[in-house]
This record gives structure tokens, C-alpha cells and sequence, in this order.
């Protein structure tokens, strides 16, 4: 990343803080207080279960809200507002501003996901359990929490590049919901009798991005392993899927007519 | 690098996405094969309770029901067939499928059938099959396809004939039932033994249909029906008479012969018989009174020990209603 680039990086989180966007991690820290001191009362035996699985949702809802909502105001915002064209008039690349945003939006969801996780931690400790080995699952799954909000601001930010805010949302959201229900494209596939459309099925699996390899909330709240071998793997698979949005993120930015 | 550069590089990463699509679907295959293990062991339904499900659905119920009964057939097929299969989260996803939307007549109909299968065909408990088409009839009362499905699982998975029948009988009651419901009814009540309750069917049915092969099978069934009650009776006779006579009877003219049967006609040749019988016993008749007469004894008494004599006693009277069917 070159300096211009962190500096748009920079810039972007300070504007995303200046727009209170942390705020959000009140009404999570409310979350987990409530159900900290609510899960003991109404239950038995799964207050820690519940609290991992109440907390790595919430990181994952709250920064998909957050990477959705923001990353498709990233270039539009900044070409409604004229912003864009001063900053274009200075060095600096089409290209380089969004990778710039992109990295901005990034570490804002990596710093309110850190910041969720202490909160998570905290309520683990509330509700009375030392903490153990096999809770680094839980930070593997934050890891993998992490990868996912990655690949939906590339995807928020592609859509930014071309369309307005409300019908990025619906294209992101839409693309999520069915990537997160990818297997059961290509089940539905498999069922049929139909070679064409088993292969279509197959394909659409294959390029869609599938958002159910990052869910590990299940396995963590169970206090299982992660392989290390699939954590690599799922790191290798998002940065390819976003390096492919991003370059044609960058392709559409680059040929598109900003007077 | 000028703005020139920038593109002539962009443009030359831009050619690598095709590879970088292939990458990515190795990867994915990749995943898969790590993963599929870590899911079988895994697989769990969060929400198992319908009514939950109705709530967290924010009113697109409808649409929810369908993806869970989509997901209840994806997760049978999955696994029918399979050595050692287990359909542990069927009935969750049939029931929160139904919860959802009663009236998905599928998810009763279809969902049955995989609950009640048994062996890798199917989760082998058809008292939960019952219960899921019992629900169905309850919200969809007027469909008469859920009473005989009813009907079929008590009489195939469960052998309740009487409780088939009774959902046989519900079935037919609606007018848009076919006929073979009521034929249903009334052959199982039969065979589970109800004559009663069959003949009250059948003839109900030879009364009400204008079809000339239902009326026709309907009378032969209440002939059969009167078969089994003729056969039920004379078992119960044949029982007296081993207890009267310290043996079962050798043919019903045995029985007849007791006097414990009446209204037989008898075949020509036995007629026949039976009057050379009387005839000689008519000849002998002086020559066996005179001896009898010199023992001081009736030679028609009944408990006299020889046979001939009580044969002549018993069957008396043993003709005149000749009624077969009484």
C-alpha cells in the first residue's frame, strides 16, 4: 500500500469515527450485558454457550450493518459531495483512492470487531468461567468473522462505483444471502436430473462467494478446534474474491465519466 | 506513475481474474473437503421450535415454511439410502415446517412417508408420522387426502386395523372423496375383525353407490361377511358338541346329527343314506324291540350305547327349515 492510500485509509476511519459509527458498541455492550445477566436467570447449563453464540452473531450482524451501509456510500459519497474532484486533482490514482477507501472501511470494521471481542470476553468472564484453550476458537472465528466483512465492503464498494446507495444495499445484501445459501445452490443442483442445470448450479457455486465458509460460530461456541489448514485456506480464498472485486471495482472506477 | 501507467497496470491485473477464479474455485473445492467432515459432525438445527421460527420470520412465514420444508427433503435425500442413516432432525424440520405454515399439505403428506420408512429409507417412527397427518387434519380438516393417508399408516406401519378403518370411514365422509375410501373402510374393518362395523360399511355402500362393480363387490363381501359369521357359529358348535360328546365332530352331519345344527339340507347321496338307514332300522326295529323289550330297556333311548339307535334319535326333527343363509 503506498502512502497516498494509507492516507485515504486513515482519513476514511477518522471520518467513519467522526460519524459515530462506534456507536453501535453501546447497544452491543447492552447486548451482552443483558443477555450476560439474563441467561443465567431463565437457564441452565448453556449461559456460556449462549453468550458465544449471542456475541460472534452480533459481531458478524453489526459488522455486516456496518459494511453494507457504509460501503456503498464510499465513492458516491464522495462524488455527491464533489469531494472526489479534489482529491483527483492531486497525485493520486483512481485506483490508489480505492484501495485507499476500501483499507479505511476495513479497519474500522477491524477495530469495532476488536473491540466487540473485549466486550465478548468481558461477558464470558461476567457470567463466571476461566478462560481456557480451546476459547481461541472463539478469536478464529472473530478472524474468520473478519475475512466475511472483507469480502462484503469489496463487494459494497464495487457496487458504490456504478450505482446509488439504496440499489447497492439490495445488490450486496442480495449477493450475501446468497452466497450464505451457496451449498444449497449447488444441492439443488445435484438433485435434479438435469445435467445443464446441474452444471449451472455448480458454476454459480463456484463463483459466487461463499459466506458459509466463514461461519464458524457453531464449532467455537462448542469449544472445538479450527484446522489451521482451513483457517489458510479461507484466508487465501477472501483475498482472492477480493482481489477480483477489486480490480473490477477499479475497472468500472477507471472508465467511469465523473463530469 | 502517470495516469497512463496506472491503467496499462490495471488492465494487465484485470487479465488475471480468470485465474483468479480459477484459484478461487480450487480453493472452494479445497474447503469443501475439509469441511464436509467438521458438518456432518456438526449439523444442528438453531431454531427447532416452529413457533420461534414464526416469530424471528417477521411475517414472511409462508415463505420461511417452504425454505424449511425445502431443507427437510434436501436433508432426506441426503441420506436415504445411505448404510446407517440416521434422521435425527427430520421431525424438527417437519415440525417447524408445519408450524410455519399449516397448510402445506407436502410437509404432511410427504413428510409422513419419510418418517414412517424404516431401515436407511426412512427415520422409522411412525407415531411421529401420525402425529405430523393428525396435525394436518386438524388445520385442514376438509382435506380427505390426510384421513386416508392417516388410514394408510395406521394400517401398514402401525396394524391398528381398527383405527385405519375409523380414518377410512372419516375419509369417505367427505363428498369429494373418492369411493375406494369407503371400500378401504369397510375391508379393513373386515380384516381387523369388526365384522360388524364392516357390514354396516359395506352395506351402506351397496345401498348409496350407482356404480354396478362397487354394488357387486359390495354383495359379495356381506355374502363373505355372512360367511364368517356361519363359520364363527359353527365352530362355536362344534365346540358343544366335543364337549358333549368327548370328540370333535367328524363333518357337520355329525352336528347335524346332534341336533345342534338345523336348517342343512342335506346332499341327495346323505338323504339317501339316511333313508336306508331308517329303513333297515325300521326292519330291525321289531326284532331289536323284542330283545330290547326282554332287557327292559327303550331301544330309542338316547342313552343307550349303541349308536345306531342314538343316530335315530338325535336326528330327528333335524329337517324342515332349510334355509341356507339361516
Amino acid at each position: 500500500m503506498s502512502a497516498l492510500t494509507a492516507v485515504v485509509a486513515i482519513n476514511t476511519f477518522r471520518e467513519a469515527v467522526r460519524d459515530r459509527v462506534l456507536y453501535n458498541l453501546v447497544l452491543f455492550a447492552l447486548v451482552m450485558i443483558g443477555a450476560a445477566i439474563l441467561v443465567g436467570q431463565i437457564s441452565i447449563g448453556i449461559d456460556r454457550l449462549v453468550i458465544i453464540n449471542l456475541g460472534l452473531s452480533a459481531i458478524s450482524l453489526f459488522g455486516l450493518v456496518m459494511a453494507v451501509f457504509i460501503g456503498v456510500g464510499l465513492v458516491y459519497k464522495e462524488i455527491e459531495k464533489r469531494t472526489l474532484y479534489s482529491l483527483l486533482a492531486k497525485p493520486i490514482g483512481r485506483q490508489q483512492f480505492l484501495v485507499g477507501k476500501y483499507a479505511g472501511l476495513l479497519l474500522t470494521l477491524a477495530v469495532n470487531t476488536a473491540l466487540m471481542t473485549i466486550g465478548l470476553a468481558g461477558a464470558l468472564f461476567y457470567v463466571g468461567r476461566p478462560f481456557m484453550r480451546s476459547d481461541l476458537s472463539i478469536l478464529v472465528a472473530v478472524y474468520l468473522i473478519l475475512l466475511e466483512l472483507a469480502l462484503v465492503t469489496a463487494l459494497a464498494l464495487f457496487f458504490s462505483c456504478f450505482s446509488t446507495p439504496m440499489l447497492s444495499t439490495l445488490f450486496t445484501l442480495g449477493i450475501y444471502l446468497t452466497g450464505s445459501f451457496a451449498a444449497d445452490l449447488r444441492e439443488v443442483g445435484d438433485l435434479t436430473r438435469s445435467p445443464l442445470l446441474k452444471g449451472f448450479m455448480r458454476a454459480l457455486y463456484y463463483l459466487l462467494p461463499n459466506f458459509h465458509n466463514f461461519n464458524a460460530i457453531a464449532v467455537a461456541a462448542h469449544g472445538e478446534t479450527i484446522p489451521f489448514s482451513l483457517v489458510a485456506q479461507n484466508t487465501l480464498y477472501a483475498c482472492a474474491y477480493v482481489t477480483v472485486v477489486l480490480l473490477a471495482a477499479a475497472a468500472v472506477f477507471s472508465r467511469r465519466n465523473l463530469k | 506513475m502517470t495516469f497512463g501507467g496506472q491503467s496499462r497496470s490495471l488492465w494487465t491485473a484485470i487479465a488475471f481474474i480468470p485465474i483468479l477464479l480459477v484459484a478461487i474455485a480450487a480453493l472452494q473445492q479445497r474447503i469443501d473437503a475439509q469441511t464436509s467432515t467438521i458438518a456432518k459432525e456438526q449439523e444442528e438445527l438453531l431454531v427447532r421450535s416452529g413457533r420461534v421460527a414464526k416469530n424471528l420470520s417477521l411475517g414472511y412465514d409462508s415463505l420461511l415454511a417452504d425454505v424449511y420444508w425445502t431443507r427437510a427433503v434436501q436433508y432426506y435425500g441426503g441420506r436415504v439410502g445411505l448404510p446407517g442413516a440416521t434422521f435425527d432432525l427430520l421431525w424438527p424440520l417437519l415440525d417447524v415446517t408445519t408450524t410455519l405454515d399449516s397448510h402445506l399439505m407436502p410437509a404432511y403428506r410427504f413428510g409422513a412417508i419419510f418418517l414412517s420408512e424404516q431401515g436407511e429409507v426412512g427415520a422409522g417412527r411412525p407415531d411421529l408420522a401420525i402425529e405430523l397427518v393428525k396435525r394436518g387434519i386438524a388445520a385442514n380438516p376438509g382435506e380427505w387426502r390426510l384421513q386416508t393417508d392417516l388410514g394408510f399408516l395406521y394400517y401398514w406401519r402401525v396394524r391398528d386395523y381398527k383405527n385405519a378403518a375409523a380414518a377410512y370411514w372419516q375419509a369417505s365422509k367427505n363428498p369429494a372423496a373418492p369411493v375406494w375410501a369407503k371400500l378401504m373402510a369397510a375391508r379393513i374393518a373386515q380384516k381387523g375383525g369388526s365384522i360388524e362395523t364392516s357390514r354396516m360399511i359395506w352395506s351402506e355402500l351397496y345401498e348409496s353407490t350407482k356404480d354396478p362393480n362397487v354394488k357387486k363387490i359390495a354383495a359379495q363381501q356381506l355374502l363373505s361377511l355372512k360367511a364368517q359369521d356361519d363359520q364363527a357359529h359353527l365352530d362355536k358348535l362344534a365346540a358343544e358338541y366335543a364337549k358333549r360328546f368327548g370328540h370333535d365332530p367328524a363333518s357337520i352331519q355329525d352336528m347335524v346329527a346332534a341336533g345342534l345344527l338345523t336348517g342343512v339340507r342335506r346332499s341327495r347321496r346323505i338323504r339317501l343314506r339316511a333313508r336306508a338307514r331308517r329303513e333297515i332300522a325300521f326292519k330291525s326295529k321289531q326284532s331289536y324291540g323284542h330283545r330290547a323289550a326282554r332287557r327292559s330297556r327303550s331301544p330309542l333311548d338316547p342313552q343307550s350305547r349303541r349308536p345306531f339307535a342314538r343316530f335315530l334319535v338325535t336326528s330327528r326333527g333335524s329337517r324342515g327349515n332349510e334355509n341356507p343363509l339361516q
